[in-house]
Protein backbone atom coordinates (compact mmCIF):
# COMPACT_ATOMS: atom_id res chain seq x y z
CA UNK A 1 0.00 0.00 0.00
CA UNK A 2 1.38 3.21 -1.11
CA UNK A 3 1.51 6.35 1.52
CA UNK A 4 -1.81 8.13 0.13
CA UNK A 5 -3.38 5.04 0.39
CA UNK A 6 -2.19 4.18 3.68
CA UNK A 7 -3.44 8.09 4.97
CA UNK A 8 -6.90 7.55 3.48
CA UNK A 9 -6.99 4.26 5.61
CA UNK A 10 -5.08 5.96 8.71
CA UNK A 11 -8.19 8.88 8.30
CA UNK A 12 -11.03 6.28 8.36
CA UNK A 13 -9.15 5.60 11.72
CA UNK A 14 -7.23 3.02 11.05
CA UNK A 15 -3.90 2.67 13.92
CA UNK A 16 -2.09 0.20 11.57
CA UNK A 17 -2.39 2.40 8.62
CA UNK A 18 -1.67 5.43 11.17
CA UNK A 19 1.60 3.48 12.54
CA UNK A 20 2.63 2.98 9.03
CA UNK A 21 2.12 6.10 7.66
CA UNK A 22 4.71 7.74 10.83
CA UNK A 23 6.96 4.60 11.28
CA UNK A 24 9.52 5.55 7.97
CA UNK A 25 9.79 9.42 9.80
CA UNK A 26 10.56 8.68 13.05
CA UNK A 27 14.23 8.34 13.11
CA UNK A 28 14.72 11.92 11.26
CA UNK A 29 11.87 13.22 13.17
CA UNK A 30 13.26 11.96 16.78
CA UNK A 31 16.70 14.05 15.80
CA UNK A 32 14.74 16.83 14.65
CA UNK A 33 13.34 17.12 18.10
CA UNK A 34 16.78 16.48 19.57
CA UNK A 35 17.92 19.40 17.85
CA UNK A 36 15.81 21.68 18.73
CA UNK A 37 15.30 20.91 22.05
CA UNK A 38 18.94 19.66 22.87
CA UNK A 39 17.98 16.54 24.83
CA UNK A 40 17.16 13.23 24.07
CA UNK A 41 14.54 12.91 26.73
CA UNK A 42 12.52 16.01 26.07
CA UNK A 43 12.83 14.76 21.80
CA UNK A 44 11.24 11.96 22.99
CA UNK A 45 8.04 13.47 24.52
CA UNK A 46 8.31 16.20 22.25
CA UNK A 47 7.60 13.41 19.44
CA UNK A 48 5.50 11.50 21.59
CA UNK A 49 3.31 14.17 21.77
CA UNK A 50 3.89 14.99 18.46
CA UNK A 51 2.22 11.89 17.26
CA UNK A 52 -0.63 12.36 19.11
CA UNK A 53 -1.29 15.87 17.73
CA UNK A 54 -0.68 14.30 14.26
CA UNK A 55 -3.47 11.95 14.63
CA UNK A 56 -5.36 14.01 15.41
CA UNK A 57 -4.97 16.63 12.53
CA UNK A 58 -5.44 13.40 10.71
CA UNK A 59 -8.37 14.59 9.45
CA UNK A 60 -7.48 18.09 7.76
CA UNK A 61 -4.27 16.03 5.96
CA UNK A 62 -4.89 16.82 2.28
CA UNK A 63 -4.92 13.65 0.24
CA UNK A 64 -1.76 13.42 -2.20
CA UNK A 65 0.71 15.72 0.09
CA UNK A 66 4.19 13.81 1.10
CA UNK A 67 3.46 13.29 4.72
CA UNK A 68 7.02 14.06 5.99
CA UNK A 69 7.38 17.33 5.99
CA UNK A 70 3.35 17.72 7.27
CA UNK A 71 5.17 15.71 10.22
CA UNK A 72 8.25 17.22 10.95
CA UNK A 73 6.69 20.56 10.96
CA UNK A 74 4.47 19.36 13.95
CA UNK A 75 7.25 17.63 15.74
CA UNK A 76 9.41 20.85 15.27
CA UNK A 77 6.14 22.69 16.73
CA UNK A 78 5.89 20.53 19.58
CA UNK A 79 9.94 20.38 20.18
CA UNK A 80 10.19 24.43 20.25
CA UNK A 81 7.11 24.97 22.93
CA UNK A 82 8.79 22.74 25.28
CA UNK A 83 12.04 24.80 24.74
CA UNK A 84 10.71 27.82 24.98
CA UNK A 85 8.38 26.42 27.91
CA UNK A 86 11.95 25.31 29.36
CA UNK A 87 13.22 28.71 28.45
CA UNK A 88 16.00 27.53 26.66
CA UNK A 89 18.04 28.86 23.51
CA UNK A 90 18.42 26.61 20.68
CA UNK A 91 22.13 25.46 21.21
CA UNK A 92 23.27 22.35 19.07
CA UNK A 93 25.08 19.60 21.41
CA UNK A 94 26.34 17.62 18.56
CA UNK A 95 29.48 14.96 18.92
CA UNK A 96 31.11 13.69 16.16
CA UNK A 97 30.81 9.75 15.67
CA UNK A 98 33.88 7.98 17.18
CA UNK A 99 35.09 6.83 14.14
CA UNK A 100 34.68 8.86 10.41
CA UNK A 101 33.12 7.36 7.68
CA UNK A 102 34.62 5.42 4.91
CA UNK A 103 33.59 8.07 2.47
CA UNK A 104 35.31 10.96 4.21
CA UNK A 105 39.03 10.97 2.00
CA UNK A 106 39.26 14.38 3.00
CA UNK A 107 40.96 15.74 5.85
CA UNK A 108 38.20 17.59 7.37
CA UNK A 109 38.52 18.61 11.32
CA UNK A 110 34.84 17.07 12.33
CA UNK A 111 34.87 18.09 15.60
CA UNK A 112 36.28 21.71 14.49
CA UNK A 113 33.46 22.22 12.11
CA UNK A 114 30.89 20.77 14.95
CA UNK A 115 32.36 23.34 17.46
CA UNK A 116 32.06 25.99 14.54
CA UNK A 117 28.28 24.95 13.85
CA UNK A 118 27.60 25.03 17.91
CA UNK A 119 29.28 29.06 17.80
CA UNK A 120 26.62 30.57 15.09
CA UNK A 121 23.66 32.52 15.82
CA UNK A 122 20.68 30.32 16.81
CA UNK A 123 18.79 30.42 13.45
CA UNK A 124 22.27 29.68 11.43
CA UNK A 125 22.57 26.46 13.79
CA UNK A 126 19.10 25.32 12.89
CA UNK A 127 18.57 26.11 9.56
CA UNK A 128 22.35 23.85 8.44
CA UNK A 129 21.37 20.98 10.62
CA UNK A 130 18.22 20.80 9.02
CA UNK A 131 19.72 21.01 5.76
CA UNK A 132 23.13 19.00 5.75
CA UNK A 133 22.98 16.99 9.12
CA UNK A 134 19.13 15.71 8.76
CA UNK A 135 19.19 16.16 4.94
CA UNK A 136 16.05 18.00 4.32
CA UNK A 137 15.13 19.66 1.29
CA UNK A 138 14.72 23.68 1.58
CA UNK A 139 10.77 22.81 1.23
CA UNK A 140 10.64 20.35 4.76
CA UNK A 141 13.49 23.12 5.81
CA UNK A 142 11.27 25.88 5.40
CA UNK A 143 8.41 24.01 6.92
CA UNK A 144 10.22 22.79 9.78
CA UNK A 145 11.37 26.18 10.67
CA UNK A 146 8.17 28.15 9.26
CA UNK A 147 9.79 30.24 7.43
CA UNK A 148 9.62 30.90 3.13
CA UNK A 149 11.66 28.81 1.37
CA UNK A 150 13.57 31.76 -0.25
CA UNK A 151 14.01 32.58 3.90
CA UNK A 152 15.83 28.90 4.31
CA UNK A 153 17.67 29.52 0.82
CA UNK A 154 18.91 33.47 2.40
CA UNK A 155 19.98 31.94 5.89
CA UNK A 156 21.31 29.02 4.94
CA UNK A 157 23.69 31.00 2.40
CA UNK A 158 24.60 33.70 5.24
CA UNK A 159 24.81 30.42 7.77
CA UNK A 160 27.87 28.67 5.44
CA UNK A 161 29.70 32.39 5.14
CA UNK A 162 29.91 32.43 8.60
CA UNK A 163 30.85 28.92 9.05
CA UNK A 164 33.29 29.40 6.65
CA UNK A 165 34.88 32.05 8.54
CA UNK A 166 34.95 30.20 12.14
CA UNK A 167 36.06 27.37 10.64
CA UNK A 168 38.91 28.73 8.51
CA UNK B 1 27.76 21.50 -3.21
CA UNK B 2 30.92 23.24 -2.19
CA UNK B 3 33.49 21.34 0.43
CA UNK B 4 32.17 23.02 3.67
CA UNK B 5 28.69 21.84 2.37
CA UNK B 6 30.01 17.93 1.63
CA UNK B 7 32.19 18.29 4.41
CA UNK B 8 28.69 18.85 6.60
CA UNK B 9 26.52 16.50 5.01
CA UNK B 10 29.77 14.19 5.71
CA UNK B 11 29.68 14.76 9.63
CA UNK B 12 28.09 11.81 10.97
CA UNK B 13 27.00 13.01 14.26
CA UNK B 14 26.52 10.89 17.45
CA UNK B 15 22.80 10.71 17.37
CA UNK B 16 20.61 9.72 20.65
CA UNK B 17 19.29 6.05 19.66
CA UNK B 18 15.85 6.68 18.33
CA UNK B 19 13.72 5.26 21.15
CA UNK B 20 10.27 2.98 20.76
CA UNK B 21 7.52 5.17 19.97
CA UNK B 22 4.10 3.85 20.89
CA UNK B 23 1.90 4.09 17.36
CA UNK B 24 -1.28 2.71 18.27
CA UNK B 25 -0.91 5.07 21.57
CA UNK B 26 -2.19 8.10 19.79
CA UNK B 27 -5.11 7.12 18.69
CA UNK B 28 -6.30 5.79 21.71
CA UNK B 29 -5.13 8.67 23.70
CA UNK B 30 -7.05 10.80 21.53
CA UNK B 31 -9.94 9.08 22.54
CA UNK B 32 -9.43 8.98 25.92
CA UNK B 33 -8.99 12.96 25.79
CA UNK B 34 -12.76 13.21 24.30
CA UNK B 35 -14.03 11.12 27.03
CA UNK B 36 -12.14 13.04 29.59
CA UNK B 37 -13.40 15.99 28.39
CA UNK B 38 -17.27 15.34 28.37
CA UNK B 39 -16.25 13.99 31.73
CA UNK B 40 -15.20 17.19 32.83
CA UNK B 41 -11.78 16.61 34.25
CA UNK B 42 -10.96 18.47 37.99
CA UNK B 43 -7.39 19.94 37.97
CA UNK B 44 -7.09 22.55 40.76
CA UNK B 45 -4.97 20.89 42.91
CA UNK B 46 -2.13 20.94 40.31
CA UNK B 47 -2.10 24.87 40.83
CA UNK B 48 -1.69 24.51 44.84
CA UNK B 49 1.71 23.53 44.32
CA UNK B 50 3.44 26.53 42.93
CA UNK B 51 7.51 25.09 44.27
CA UNK B 52 6.98 21.69 41.75
CA UNK B 53 5.31 23.59 38.66
CA UNK B 54 9.06 24.47 37.18
CA UNK B 55 9.85 20.87 37.32
CA UNK B 56 7.01 20.05 35.53
CA UNK B 57 7.55 17.39 33.06
CA UNK B 58 4.51 16.32 31.81
CA UNK B 59 1.10 16.20 32.51
CA UNK B 60 -1.39 13.55 32.55
CA UNK B 61 -5.59 14.03 33.53
CA UNK B 62 -7.92 10.89 33.73
CA UNK B 63 -11.05 11.78 35.11
CA UNK B 64 -10.35 13.43 38.58
CA UNK B 65 -6.75 12.54 39.05
CA UNK B 66 -4.12 14.61 37.52
CA UNK B 67 -0.64 12.46 36.90
CA UNK B 68 2.29 14.93 36.85
CA UNK B 69 5.93 13.44 35.94
CA UNK B 70 8.61 15.67 37.76
CA UNK B 71 12.38 15.72 38.11
CA UNK B 72 12.25 16.10 41.91
CA UNK B 73 9.56 14.04 43.62
CA UNK B 74 8.16 17.39 46.50
CA UNK B 75 8.39 16.42 50.29
CA UNK B 76 5.95 13.66 51.44
CA UNK B 77 5.42 11.70 54.33
CA UNK B 78 4.75 7.67 54.51
CA UNK B 79 1.44 7.14 56.36
CA UNK B 80 -0.15 4.11 56.71
CA UNK B 81 -3.50 3.93 54.52
CA UNK B 82 -5.47 3.56 57.17
CA UNK B 83 -4.92 6.94 58.33
CA UNK B 84 -5.42 8.75 55.16
CA UNK B 85 -9.10 7.71 54.78
CA UNK B 86 -10.42 10.61 56.49
CA UNK B 87 -13.71 10.13 58.99
CA UNK B 88 -16.56 7.64 58.59
CA UNK B 89 -19.57 7.90 56.25
CA UNK B 90 -23.15 5.94 56.40
CA UNK B 91 -23.65 4.78 52.61
CA UNK B 92 -26.22 7.22 52.20
CA UNK B 93 -24.31 10.09 52.75
CA UNK B 94 -21.26 8.85 49.94
CA UNK B 95 -24.39 7.76 47.46
CA UNK B 96 -25.23 11.61 47.89
CA UNK B 97 -21.47 12.04 47.25
CA UNK B 98 -21.25 10.00 44.12
CA UNK B 99 -24.74 10.10 42.36
CA UNK B 100 -24.49 6.24 43.09
CA UNK B 101 -23.84 3.90 45.62
CA UNK B 102 -20.15 3.30 46.30
CA UNK B 103 -18.71 0.36 44.35
CA UNK B 104 -18.26 -2.80 47.27
CA UNK B 105 -20.19 -3.24 50.50
CA UNK B 106 -17.54 -1.84 53.23
CA UNK B 107 -17.24 0.74 56.00
CA UNK B 108 -17.07 3.77 54.37
CA UNK B 109 -15.14 7.05 54.67
CA UNK B 110 -15.20 10.63 53.46
CA UNK B 111 -12.06 12.56 53.16
CA UNK B 112 -13.53 15.64 51.03
CA UNK B 113 -14.85 14.51 48.12
CA UNK B 114 -13.48 11.45 48.14
CA UNK B 115 -14.75 8.26 49.35
CA UNK B 116 -12.71 5.23 50.43
CA UNK B 117 -12.57 1.72 51.79
CA UNK B 118 -10.13 -0.15 53.18
CA UNK B 119 -9.77 -3.61 51.66
CA UNK B 120 -7.65 -6.28 52.09
CA UNK B 121 -4.16 -6.34 51.39
CA UNK B 122 -4.47 -3.77 52.49
CA UNK B 123 -5.95 -1.65 49.56
CA UNK B 124 -7.58 1.48 49.42
CA UNK B 125 -10.56 1.13 47.01
CA UNK B 126 -11.48 5.53 46.17
CA UNK B 127 -14.18 6.60 44.12
CA UNK B 128 -14.43 10.81 43.52
CA UNK B 129 -17.23 12.02 40.95
CA UNK B 130 -15.58 13.32 38.37
CA UNK B 131 -15.76 17.43 37.74
CA UNK B 132 -16.52 18.42 41.13
CA UNK B 133 -14.51 18.60 44.32
CA UNK B 134 -10.70 18.42 44.57
CA UNK B 135 -8.55 16.77 42.12
CA UNK B 136 -6.45 13.41 43.32
CA UNK B 137 -2.99 14.44 42.39
CA UNK B 138 -0.37 12.23 41.42
CA UNK B 139 3.08 12.86 41.63
CA UNK B 140 5.56 10.86 40.06
CA UNK B 141 9.40 10.61 39.43
CA UNK B 142 10.18 10.99 35.89
CA UNK B 143 13.08 8.31 35.31
CA UNK B 144 11.92 5.50 37.65
CA UNK B 145 8.00 5.56 37.98
CA UNK B 146 6.18 2.94 35.47
CA UNK B 147 3.03 5.12 34.34
CA UNK B 148 1.32 2.73 31.86
CA UNK B 149 -2.23 3.56 30.32
CA UNK B 150 -4.02 0.59 30.72
CA UNK B 151 -7.66 -0.53 30.08
CA UNK B 152 -9.89 -2.39 33.03
CA UNK B 153 -12.57 -3.91 31.95
CA UNK B 154 -12.49 -1.40 28.92
CA UNK B 155 -12.45 1.58 30.59
CA UNK B 156 -9.52 3.77 30.28
CA UNK B 157 -6.81 3.81 33.42
CA UNK B 158 -3.66 4.20 33.98
CA UNK B 159 -1.19 1.69 36.26
CA UNK B 160 1.22 3.67 38.49
CA UNK B 161 4.07 1.65 40.19
CA UNK B 162 7.67 1.55 41.02
CA UNK B 163 9.64 3.74 42.29
CA UNK B 164 7.99 6.21 45.20
CA UNK B 165 5.87 8.40 44.12
CA UNK B 166 3.36 11.00 45.94
CA UNK B 167 -0.47 11.65 46.18
CA UNK B 168 -1.73 15.09 46.75
CA UNK B 169 -5.81 14.74 48.69
CA UNK B 170 -6.81 17.62 50.17
CA UNK B 171 -7.41 18.76 52.66
CA UNK B 172 -5.09 15.54 53.83
CA UNK B 173 -0.98 16.69 53.69
CA UNK B 174 0.93 15.08 50.64
CA UNK B 175 1.77 11.32 51.59
CA UNK B 176 4.17 8.70 49.44
CA UNK B 177 1.74 6.56 47.28
CA UNK B 178 1.82 2.94 46.78
CA UNK B 179 1.12 1.45 43.40
CA UNK B 180 -1.80 2.63 42.15
CA UNK B 181 -4.51 1.28 39.66
CA UNK B 182 -6.94 4.26 38.67
CA UNK B 183 -9.85 4.00 35.74
CA UNK B 184 -12.89 6.39 34.74
CA UNK B 185 -15.73 4.80 34.09
CA UNK B 186 -19.39 6.97 33.31
CA UNK B 187 -19.25 9.53 35.66
CA UNK B 188 -16.76 8.38 38.45
CA UNK B 189 -12.76 8.03 38.93
CA UNK B 190 -12.12 4.56 40.55
CA UNK B 191 -8.32 4.26 42.35
CA UNK B 192 -7.13 1.39 43.72
CA UNK B 193 -4.00 1.64 45.88
CA UNK B 194 -1.36 -0.51 47.87
CA UNK B 195 2.38 -1.05 48.76
CA UNK B 196 2.36 -4.16 47.46
CA UNK B 197 -0.48 -4.10 44.66
CA UNK B 198 0.62 -5.84 41.73
CA UNK B 199 -1.36 -4.92 38.19
CA UNK B 200 -2.95 -8.38 37.99
CA UNK B 201 -4.36 -8.36 41.61
CA UNK B 202 -5.60 -4.61 40.54
CA UNK B 203 -7.35 -5.57 38.11
CA UNK B 204 -9.21 -8.84 40.09
CA UNK B 205 -10.11 -6.51 42.26
CA UNK B 206 -11.34 -3.97 40.17
CA UNK B 207 -13.59 -6.96 38.25
CA UNK B 208 -15.40 -7.10 41.61
CA UNK B 209 -16.23 -3.22 42.21
CA UNK B 210 -19.66 -2.19 40.96
CA UNK B 211 -18.64 0.49 38.54
CA UNK B 212 -21.84 0.18 35.77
Amino acid sequence: MDEVALVAAAQRGGEDAFAAVVRPHLDVAFRLAYVITGSAAEAEDAVQDALVKAWRALGRFRAGEPVRPWLLRIVANEARNRRRTAGRRLRLALRAAHEPPPAAAEPVDRQALLEALHALPEDAQAVLACRYLLGLSEQETAATLDVAPGTVKSRTSRALERLRELYD
Amino acid sequence: MTELERALARLDVEWPATPAFDLRRPARRQAWLLALAAAAVAVGVAFAVPQSRAALLRVLHLGGVTIERVRTLPPAQERALASTLGTPVGPAEAEALLGRPFGVDAKLYRSGALVSALLPGPVVLTELRTGIGPAVLKKVVATSTDVRPVRVRGAPGVWIAGEQHAVFAPPLPPRLAGNVLVWVRGPITYRLEGKELTLERAQQLAAGVRDR
